[in-house]
């Protein structure tokens, strides 16, 4: 039998996912051991492999065949736009994309005029501005604390994920439009989908049956 | 470092082993091609942008190599090889005699300008063939098990053609009455195998319970024939039964063939639902995250260069079979040994006659001068 190798986004998203996973008898003690450098964990009974990633990096492993079924969240998919399949929500990790600004910026978003955005997803921040809302914008990519960019003037709105809202209403800002909810997905190569149908279609079965 | 011994990012050059290896393998499969008579063709590398123009090709206008000629015309880089040979058969076959059948092999490089730092190469070998003037399943069932052929003759044993039909899922978007946006969206969910996304869409919908239980379980729609039965008894949707009987039809041709062993079915392959007309078919293995063969049948595109006329086709790429092969330790035997003959002055007439003599024989000679110490 064959690995079957999945990427896991580091942090949060894939503790709760190996949580998931244990629910359905896909276990990895060797991910659990502190302090561990190791980059790839092997469940040697089961034959699958794991290892953790940038998210961002997640669709690019699986569309490659590197990883036959990644973890990640849905804003990195929409913005990575990979081809994958993507077969799963896990009902984790729910969360909006936003776009966010002062209160006195809302009455920008109801005219075409332009105006600047700053992002850490340009493409959903483009896709969201250019097909549906139809306004000319100046996209300005960021790669964190995107909140700032507002109040120092750099841009007058942001597109970014909001999960609570309690940095943005810290620094004065609110939601003015809601773009898409998010939440963590698995997806899964498109040649493994048929290479490895079984195994695969197996996981996702009892996946769903503990959602 | 001085550019000019580099190559632009996404090209490369392929030399020794790797280079001789691709052509032996690249021989080997035209042999395929030559069995099933098929006849070469070559088209230009380059075409007006017409020819491949969103109407007509599968690739958008962003990712295709432009440039200008001196009147002024765009002219692209040819990103697929099959419209060239669709204008091609257009104009030299197709006139004299509406009830031929044509069969039409290639190879050649592709070009896409796809975006940077992806790992992609801008420059591929692809190797296709086109039939056309024949609608039939037999001409389906013919691509397919060239398919099958020619991934046994490159030495995979593990392998699945994997076979889509866009026309069940076309007479069910029909019979749904839904609007533009919705159907490509759904599209893009089944394609996706986007299950959970389906649900929702189509909740949305208020279909007929019927209607809505296929499209819900179109994702999952794929495998054996097993899933063909399932499908048939989901619906009675008269064209969309019809798709189905095709397929059947196909797999026991196919069986005929004896390659039926390699064929799965997949009623959510949606992608490029407008240009294909009937089968699609993307061929998958080990080793490789992307498929080796796409194709399909395409019934629409010589419409475009004045000759309506059924096609089906399919392109293999070279790149993705090497790769594939390399990393599942098939080697690709070289046939060849290079044999070296040493001379020097005083026997250079006899070196030369005898590695003409083998040469003539096919045998591989390098004449080699002695170094004289000075």
């Amino acid at each position: 039998m064959r690995y079957l190798t999945f990427a896991l986004g580091k942090g949060r998203l894939a503790k709760t996912t190996m949580e998931l996973f244990e629910k359905i008898g896909i276990h990895c003690e060797e991910m659990k051991e502190p302090g561990s450098r190791r980059l790839i964990f092997v469940n040697e009974e089961l034959k699958l492999r794991f290892f953790l990633s940038k998210g961002p990096d997640v669709p690019t492993y699986v569309e490659y065949g590197a990883a036959d079924i990644g973890i990640v969240g849905k804003d990195t998919i929409m913005e990575e736009g990979r081809k994958l399949f993507e077969v799963l929500d896990l009902g984790f990790g729910n969360c909006n994309m936003c776009v966010c600004g002062p209160q006195s910026a809302r009455e920008l978003l109801n005219h075409g005029q332009l105006i600047r955005v700053a992002t850490k997803y340009p493409n959903i921040a483009k896709d969201y501005f250019y097909n549906k809302k139809h306004q000319t914008v100046e996209i300005i990519k960021l790669n964190g604390s995107i909140e700032l960019a507002p109040i120092v003037g750099l841009s007058e709105v942001i597109v970014d994920i909001v999960e609570t809202g309690a940095t943005l209403r810290e620094n004065g800002l609110d939601v003015l439009e809601t773009i898409c909810p998010l939440s963590a997905r698995m997806v899964v190569n498109q040649v493994s989908m048929k290479m490895e149908s079984q195994r695969i279609s197996g996981i996702i079965r009892d996946i769903k049956a503990v959602l | 470092m001085e550019r000019t011994i580099h190559t632009p990012e996404g090209v490369r050059d392929i030399y020794s082993e790797e280079c001789a290896r691709k052509r032996v393998l690249q021989k080997k499969l035209h042999k395929v091609f030559v069995s099933y008579g098929y006849e070469d063709i070559e088209t230009p590398t380059f075409e007006f942008f017409d020819v491949f123009s969103q109407e007509i090709g599968t690739i958008p206008s962003k990712d295709l190599y432009k440039f200008f000629d001196r009147e002024g015309n765009t002219l692209v880089l040819r990103p697929d090889i099959t419209p060239s040979v669709a204008r091609a058969a257009s104009m030299y076959f197709l006139e004299k005699d509406k009830s031929q059948v044509i069969r039409l092999c290639y190879q050649g490089s592709t070009f896409l300008n796809s975006s940077s730092y992806q790992g992609r190469s801008k420059e591929v070998t692809e190797l296709g063939v086109e039939m056309m003037g024949d609608a039939s399943a037999d001409s389906d069932a013919e691509l397919l098990s060239m398919t099958v052929e020619l991934l046994k003759t490159a030495g995979l044993t593990d392998f699945q053609v994997s076979v889509g039909q866009v026309d069940f899922f076309k007479s069910l978007l029909e019979e749904s009455g839904m609007p533009e946006d919705i159907r490509e969206e759904l599209r893009e969910l089944i394609s996706n195998k986007n299950y959970f996304g389906v649900e929702e869409l189509i909740r949305e919908q208020h279909l007929a319970p019927e209607l809505a239980n296929v499209f819900m379980q179109m994702p999952q729609l794929f495998g054996g024939t097993e899933i063909l039965e399932k499908a048939k008894t989901m619906t009675n949707n008269e064209k969309a039964l019809a798709s189905i009987e095709r397929l059947e039809e196909i797999y026991r041709i196919l069986e005929m063939y004896g390659c039926a062993q390699y064929i799965t079915f997949d009623l959510g392959m949606l992608s490029k639902y407008k240009y294909y007309t009937g089968i699609i078919m993307q061929a998958y293995t080990y080793g490789t995250g992307q498929p080796l063969v796409k194709g399909g049948r395409y019934n629409n595109l010589l419409a475009h260069f004045g000759k309506p006329c059924p096609s089906v086709g399919f392109t293999l790429v070279m790149e993705h079979l090497m790769n594939a092969l390399s990393r599942q330790g098939i080697e690709v035997p070289l046939t060849w040994k290079t044999q070296e003959i040493l001379y020097d002055e005083t026997n250079r007439q006899e070196a030369i006659g005898q590695a003409m003599a083998m040469r003539r024989e096919g045998k591989h000679v390098v004449l080699k001068r002695k170094e004289v110490c000075p």
